[in-house]
């Protein structure tokens, strides 16, 4: 029996130390691999670009999707917000998702809105559309909003948005975003600039938005958010999006367009049903059913990410909500595992199914059940005096300092190619924010997903909840 | 082999790195580069930033002046304002000579606020702007810019020359237009189309292959915007070119220009096996409002896919001569998919001049949905 539990407990010890290996070699990778495409971005694209396609009447239509549910504390602001974007050729389209405040009437008040005769095609198959109002005010013609039954998903919503979208193109952003002025030229530019591949998907990156200032849902002054929950979130976004993303973008193998803001090809969006609005991670879900639906039908297809921060959210700001957020992630990465697992290494997928699935499915889904199994055995480990605590800490500490070490390369990568915040100290304090990271924050994402796996095996009913906002309507004095 | 001395107190750590297994050896050597690479990445922030406050510092103080010199001689400049050419106009240039301009950033400065002015502006006070460009022999930092080995200082230097309109000789331009890097193939493109004397389309003969999208969004600015170009008829390319994207790119053109004696060619373009290519044609002869290609249009109509009948209704709502509405009519009521019927009631809509009466007969006697889409295509607030 010993000899068993010994070869077993070796080869766990062997498994683990190349997962871990190979985990590392990948986030090298990573930065080395942003590093480049970050550089060939911030070469290629200038200032005058933007400019240039600004005043374009050759600039392809965009249609905006915008879901609101209960949005009242800031819905105006941030639908001000989206009417001052710099596009020559773009329509909004709000989607008020049965909202149970007063966001319906506070649109149609603020922005003359009226009831119209709309021809609804229902292409995706979504709740009931009430009515569809236009502004009566010419200020306003390119704003639309759908006012419709609550579908209890942003799935259902956006779906409804694309039945009635016009352009080639949507972007799929949450109301409660702020978005930069310039963030449809950007985004746009790379499905332009493809010279071999059709581009169904462009992302841009993401910030917390908790400190920053703003003014009529415009951006003025950028800062790190001050309480430590929402500034985990800004380091853990920042190296997500410049150092992963970007990698990823660099080889093709983009696993996932954030949903607080993508851009998508509403053909191709469509006719592989939308969004999926029993799942609990739709972003990623519609992102693979793209991509499979691409090469079903031989679409030879690239999925883009650019490093500039577009779009500011409001981060969680108590670990209650935090915890039904990334409850709910893990949640909808479990569901996507298994709903397209017949993709996992299957070279009929390409690089989907040979690269990005089997990595999503090793070192995102599998990591916490990794890192919990280890954390038990170290338990039983120690408590049988099994541990060489000298070797045990220097091992530890080489993890540590590695984690530190990533984390920084993509703080420094942000830096050096858009040097955001006006402070240098501001710069430092998100600098220090790694350094606790690991042991603080890190701990709750691994519970938080256990408990997402958890939920989607016993098939839990979930509620989405509500973000509980705070708002960021006004500059803060 | 090598006896490299330590310090005394560092022997443990050596003795401890020796007597440990691979796994820790590697372990501390990891450890030790990653604190370095962490230090190295807050040493280049710091750095960063700091360069970063220094340029600020120093274009702060820079820019309002040169901006204030810019306004002064030349957009406040009084002979612009009576309209005297610029080349008869004597540039002060007593105050740019104040600036130090021996430095290579405050020459770069002032080459980008000449540029940002001249965009905003034409005629005489933008050759005024690019008068004092060349007195100030801003180019020269440009053309050494051109000779480097860097695309993307290339790209930046042509960009430069076709923003100040400097001319660059056509073998310097030519050789750049075949780079195997596609930015500085673009780029060199733009300009030859922009600076050279000799048959600026030359180009369009020999390009094999695609022009993206964005291409295309900046050869039409650089066409449209260029004065004393001559327009060339773009039916040459319609007919002769294999190229599908500058036959589409020159169908666009041929609509902005509206020229009407390349409507043979793009009539010819119709029985392209390309569908993308026909809708373009068919898009483009809708724009021009050709009433003669109605017919032609509407008896090919049942046999082309649905992106092409698509553009068929909607040409026929631009061309609007009222000889199609019965067409029209059939379409909206019997077709089986949304969009066509939409295309067509939208235009229906379009030719009311002549179909109000057949509207209100629709209006009183369609279904529920038919009722919805004219209803849709005859409220003025909504657009598409």
């Amino acid at each position: 029996m010993e000899g068993i539990i010994s070869v077993l407990g070796k080869a766990y010890e062997n498994t683990l130390f190349v997962y871990g290996l190979i985990l590392l070699l990948v986030y090298a990778l990573l930065a080395l691999l942003s590093m480049l495409a970050i550089r060939y971005y911030t070469r290629k694209n200038t200032q005058h670009q933007l400019e240039t396609l600004a005043s374009s009447p050759m600039a392809p239509g965009i249609t905006i999707l915008a879901p609101a549910f209960n949005e009242g504390l800031t819905i105006i602001s941030n639908v001000r917000s989206l009417l001052t974007l710099n596009y020559p050729r773009y329509e909004i389209i709000i989607i008020n998702d049965g909202s149970t405040d007063n966001t319906m009437e506070q649109l149609v008040e603020e922005f003359k809105m009226v009831a119209v005769d709309f021809a609804y095609n229902a292409r995706i198959l979504t709740q009931p559309v009430r009515k569809i109002y236009k502004s009566t005010d010419p200020a306003y013609s390119a704003l639309m909003v759908i006012d419709k039954v609550n579908g209890k998903s942003k799935a259902d919503a956006v779906n409804a948005g694309m039945n009635v979208a016009t352009f080639d193109y949507f972007v799929c952003t949450d109301v409660d975003c702020i978005l930069h002025k310039n963030t449809l030229l950007e985004l746009i530019l790379p499905v332009m600039q493809e010279e071999k591949k059709r581009v169904i998907a462009v992302g841009a990156t993401l910030r917390i938005a908790n400190s920053s200032d703003f003014d009529e849902g415009v951006l003025i002054r950028m800062r790190p958010p001050r309480q430590l929950l929402p500034r985990f979130q800004e380091v853990e976004y920042i190296r997500s999006f410049v150092l992963g993303k970007m990698g990823w973008s660099y080889i093709n193998c983009v696993p996932n367009v954030s949903g607080g803001l993508g851009l998508f090809d509403t053909e191709v969006a469509t006719r592989c049903g939308g969004y999926d609005h029993s799942s609990f991670g739709e972003d990623m879900e519609l992102l693979t059913r793209m991509c499979r639906y691409a090469h079903d039908n031989e679409i030879s297809y690239a999925v883009r990410y650019i490093p500039r921060t577009l779009c500011w959210t409001e981060g969680p700001s108590t670990v209650k909500i935090f915890s039904r957020q990334r409850t709910r992630w893990a949640r909808g990465l479990a569901q996507l595992m298994y709903a397209h697992f017949s993709m996992f290494l299957n070279p009929r997928y390409g690089k989907m199914g040979m690269i990005v699935f089997p990595f999503n499915f090793f070192f995102e889904l599998l990591a916490p059940l990794v890192e919990f199994s280890g954390i038990l055995i170290y338990i039983y480990l120690a408590v049988t005096g099994q541990v060489n605590w000298p070797y045990a800490s220097m091992l530890l500490l080489f993890v540590y300092t590695y984690a530190v070490m990533i984390t920084t390369i993509a703080i420094l990568w942000d830096q050096l190619s858009f040097r955001y915040y006006k402070k240098w100290w501001e710069v430092a304090y998100l600098c220090l924010t790694p350094f606790m990271e690991f042991l603080l924050y890190h701990p709750l994402i691994v519970f938080f997903s256990l408990r997402g796996y958890y939920y989607f095996l016993t098939g839990k009913k979930s509620t989405w909840g509500n973000m509980q906002r705070q708002g960021f309507g006004k500059k803060k004095k | 082999m090598f006896d490299i001395p330590t310090p005394a107190f560092l022997d443990p750590v050596f003795s401890t790195f020796r007597e440990a297994p691979l796994a820790i050896r590697l372990a501390m050597i990891f450890i030790i580069i990653a604190i370095s690479i962490t230090l190295l990445a807050y040493f280049s922030i710091l750095r960063s930033r700091f360069r970063g406050h220094q340029r600020k510092k120093r274009l702060d103080y820079l820019l309002p002046k040169i901006d204030n010199l810019i306004i002064d001689e030349i957009l406040a400049n009084p002979e612009v304002a009576a309209g005297t050419p610029a080349d008869r106009i004597q540039l002060n240039l007593d105050g740019f000579q104040e600036l130090p301009l021996h430095k290579k950033w405050a020459r770069q400065a002032t080459t980008n606020r000449i540029i940002h002015f001249r965009r905003n502006v034409r005629g005489n006070a933008g050759q005024l702007l690019r008068s004092l460009y060349i007195q100030l022999e801003l180019s020269k930092d440009t053309m050494k810019q051109m000779k480097s080995s860097k695309w993307a200082r290339k790209v930046r230097a042509l960009t430069e020359f076709i923003d100040m309109d400097i001319p660059v000789a056509d073998v310097t331009i030519l050789p750049l237009t075949n780079s195997r890097n596609r930015e500085l193939r673009a780029a060199a493109r733009h300009a030859y189309i922009k600076l050279s004397k000799n048959e600026p389309f030359k180009f369009f003969d020999v390009v094999t292959d695609p022009l993206l999208m964005w291409d295309q969004v900046e050869l039409f600015r650089i066409i449209t915007t260029t004065e004393d170009i001559s327009i060339p008829n773009f039916a040459r390319w319609i007919t002769y070119s294999s190229n599908k994207s500058v036959v589409s790119f020159c169908l666009k053109l041929i609509v902005h220009y509206n020229q009407l004696p390349a409507v043979p060619a793009v009539i010819k373009l119709l029985d392209t096996k390309d569908h993308y290519l026909r809708a373009d044609a068919i898009n483009c002869l809708g724009k021009l409002r050709v009433p003669d290609v109605e017919d032609r249009l509407v008896s090919m109509f049942t046999s082309q896919p649905l992106q092409c009948q698509i553009e068929i209704l909607k040409a026929i709502g631009r061309i609007s001569s009222g000889r199609q509405v019965d067409f029209l009519k059939q379409e909206f009521l019997h077709s089986t998919n949304f969009d066509l019927r939409k295309a067509a009631a939208k235009s229906l809509v379009k030719n009311d001049w002549v179909a109000s009466q057949v509207l209100q007969e629709l209006l009183d006697t369609a279904d529920r949905e038919s009722l919805l889409i004219l209803k849709h295509c005859m409220n003025p607030l909504i657009k598409y």
